[in-house]
């Protein structure tokens, strides 16, 4: 039997509808909640990042809340000490994160499964008090705050930003960069996974043994996808601290970092669509979970029992929900010669 | 021109001109009955306990709308979870702001959450009322940010008042410290040693901690190994607790100073659980409420409308005195929005907050003005002593006035 593959008219048709779904969601929710919506795109983009690591190559991490404060502050720092436009940081802020995210991978060498969680979960917990430690640069406890440090280097300022002649509110604004950055990571993403390298990454996360046996490089492999991951936290990370305006350290604790790990897993690990859905889980999730009820102890045990459900309901994940919703049309769809 | 176009133009012109006048004589926020205003506070996360504040002022409000509102107009009070997360207190401020569109930021809870929100509520000269926390900065720096005020008697204040305290009670103390390493732990740090003064030399240990710490367990060891017999916990409630368990376990049982903030009943109940009703005995705090488990203000009419409002408009738990708090906080802001006139502006209630005089809080201690005025910003500035016997908090001594 052939391998039955996808014609390249369905992907065009897919990008076509991502695309739409990118450029007309602000039109269906009011000005402010397109906020929100790329509030979930940070999420989105660190989650993206993380499958990368835990999905395909089985490298557990808790410490990504860690890398995206290293994204976060490279901005935040950038914008108030050296008064660069908050925009342009973006790339900066993902080297720092991805050089910061091949140094944890080092220990990924010789740790593995959970001790290779704990690990990273340690630096998770020390970088808020790092970030305390040298103060000069990060603003302590109090953190940095854009808005009052270098307000001409935020975009947006005045409540309007034009792009390439087109002038919409800074929400929308950030709703589009956000997500356009997301999509970009995404394919990318995408395009990595589903090549050459991506063999390599499922082939280590498979059996180190046979992956090594093959000839694949284990170490380059690991400290690689490590740093890739990190890049990608390190550009969230910059996205939050351009959207809030302000770097604390009190917004970058571990819980940040079980938090992505919730939405990759949640997102269904190793699938990429799904992560989507694992982005809006993160986000909303802890509104819906005041909402029943704010009494004290309700949100957090509601929140707890929401992620203890999906993963009873949904062991695969979202992605895993999809690819099993999706068969009947996609087996259709497919081409056969 | 044609008859329907030339309609259609003056209906629109109409139109224009009723939103120009409707706009010119009522303030965002502001409806013939309605006044919307709303506060950021951790319903969950570790900081979750001091939801209760902003419970207390919503049944405050529930009950002053049951008697009509203020000038016919009903308070409407949002508010929103932020966890005690500060980029998320700017996300919900901005929400409030811009999507519910509040007539005042009011009783947002913690010091560095109201410090991430100031310059935006200020640039958008948006009130920013009575923020719950204690940061001299917020009553200080009032020219820079003229649309915020606080609300509690502040940080340095109570430090200063310790320092005061053991400077003329015990001057040969060994004085040991543990602070949040913070704007709110260093404030009162500054204002211990400002009491001290010339005997400032007594502190022979400061140990902080950072909010996302674990415990303080080895900042205490490292405490009692300076042989200090007079401990300052300048804590979070969680952290307090701490303090006194691991002393505890250390059979180290040194004279307390607990601050405010963590010396609540309930609070101190938990930490003579964790360990034994002597280590807490003797333990000194100041305090500005009427705590609701202090059999003194049984019978007090202000400590029974307290109760009452608590049971009839839903407040939660009655013994917690940071309900008081709440309730405090609006009271004060419904007698300055009575000040702020018939159709209140945010300029208006914002020269109401910044010239009070109310002297019947039926919630603060009996001879407690809510004061501000030109420099003054800080609408609490008075507080007893009080000291810890027998499973309940006694007030000694008389008010103080601290600035």
């Amino acid at each position: 039997m052939r391998r039955r593959t996808p014609g390249i008219g369905l992907w065009l048709v897919l990008a076509a509808v991502v695309l739409a779904a990118y450029v007309v969601a602000p039109r269906f929710v009011s000005d402010f909640h397109s906020r929100n919506l790329a509030e979930a795109g940070v999420f989105f983009i660190a989650i993206v990042g993380l499958n990368l690591l835990t999905g395909y190559t089985g490298q557990i991490s808790l410490g990504h809340g860690g890398l995206m404060a290293i994204g976060g502050y490279t901005t935040a720092a950038l914008v108030v000490h050296e008064h660069w436009r908050d925009v342009w940081t973006i790339p900066l802020a993902g080297v720092a994160a991805g050089l910061v995210g091949f140094l944890i991978g080092l220990p990924a060498l010789r740790l593995s499964g959970l001790y290779l969680a704990l690990a990273t979960f340690a630096f998770a917990v020390a970088v808020p008090s790092l970030l305390k430690k040298f103060s000069g640069l990060t603003g302590g406890s109090q953190g940095l705050r854009l808005l009052e440090s270098a307000p001409l280097q935020v975009t947006g300022l005045s409540g309007t930003v034009t792009v390439f002649g087109h002038s919409m509110t800074q929400n929308h604004f950030l709703y589009y960069l956000t997500w356009g950055i997301g999509l970009l990571a995404f394919v990318a993403a995408w395009l990595l996974v589903r090549g050459r390298f991506g063999r390599t990454l499922r082939a280590v996360r498979d059996s180190e043994v046979a992956a090594a046996s093959a000839g694949i490089d284990l170490a380059r492999t690991k400290t690689l996808a490590f740093a890739l991951s990190g890049v990608y936290a390190g550009v969230a990370g910059s996205l939050l601290a351009i959207q809030s305006e302000i770097v604390n350290p009190l917004s970058f604790t571990f819980l940040l970092s079980i938090l992505i790990l919730v939405g990759t897993v949640v997102g269904g690990l190793g699938s990429l669509p799904g992560m989507v859905l694992g982005a809006f889980f993160v986000e909303y999730l802890p509104d819906i979970s005041t909402h029943f009820s704010s009494a004290q102890g309700v949100p957090d045990f509601v929140y707890g029992a929401a992620i203890i459900l999906v993963m009873l309901l949904l062991p695969t994940g979202a992605g895993g929900l999809l690819r099993r919703l999706a068969r009947p049309l996609t087996s259709r769809l497919y081409l056969r010669p | 021109m044609s008859r329907r176009l030339q309609l259609i133009l003056c209906a629109a012109g109409a139109l224009v001109v009723a939103t120009v006048a409707s706009g010119a004589t009522t303030e965002t926020g502001v409806t013939p009955s309605q006044i919307l205003i709303g506060g950021t506070t951790p319903l969950s996360g570790p900081a979750s306990a001091y939801q209760s504040v902003a419970k207390g002022a919503a049944a405050y409000f529930r009950y002053v709308n049951a008697h009509g509102g203020v000038n016919k107009r009903k308070i409407k009070y949002i508010y929103k979870d932020d966890g005690y997360d500060p980029s998320k207190t700017v996300d919900k401020t901005r929400e409030l702001v811009q999507q519910d569109k509040v007539f005042a930021v009011f009783n947002s809870l913690g010091t560095e959450q109201n410090l991430a929100t100031r310059s935006y509520l200020n640039a958008l000269k948006v009130p920013q009322l009575f923020a719950a926390s204690g940061a001299t900065t917020f009553g200080k720096d009032y020219k820079q940010y003229p649309w915020t005020i606080a609300y509690q008697p502040n940080y340095r204040a109570e430090g200063t008042i310790y320092g005061r305290y053991v400077a003329k009670t015990s001057p040969k103390a060994r004085v040991g410290v543990l602070y949040q390493n913070d704007d709110y732990g260093k404030d009162l740090l500054a204002g211990l040693r400002n009491g001290l003064g010339k005997k400032a030399g007594l502190i022979k240990s400061k140990q902080s901690y950072d909010v996302t710490d674990p415990d303080v367990r080895s900042q205490i060891a490292k405490l009692k190994a300076a042989r200090v017999n007079t401990l300052m916990v300048f804590a979070t409630p969680q952290f307090a607790i701490q303090s006194y368990v691991y002393a505890n376990h250390l059979g180290w049982r040194p004279k307390v100073y607990v601050n405010a903030v963590s010396s609540a009943a309930n609070i101190m109940g938990l930490a003579a659980a964790g360990t034994s009703k002597k280590q807490i005995e003797g333990s000194i705090s100041i305090v500005f409420l009427k705590d609701p488990t202090d059999a003194h203000w049984k019978n007090d009419p202000g400590s029974k409308l307290y109760r009452s409002i608590m049971k009839r408009f839903k407040g939660g738990n009655p013994n917690d005195v940071y309900a008081v708090y709440g309730m405090s906080v609006a009271h004060t802001f419904v007698a300055a929005l009575k000040k702020a006139g018939k159709n209140p502006t945010r300029a208006t209630i914002m020269k109401a907050a910044t010239s009070l005089n109310i002297k019947n809080d039926p919630f603060l201690l009996p001879g407690m003005t809510v004061h501000t005025g030109k420099g003054d910003h800080f609408p609490l500035d008075q507080s007893k002593l009080q000291r810890y016997h027998n499973g309940h908090w006694v007030s000694f001594g008389g008010l103080f006035r601290v600035r």
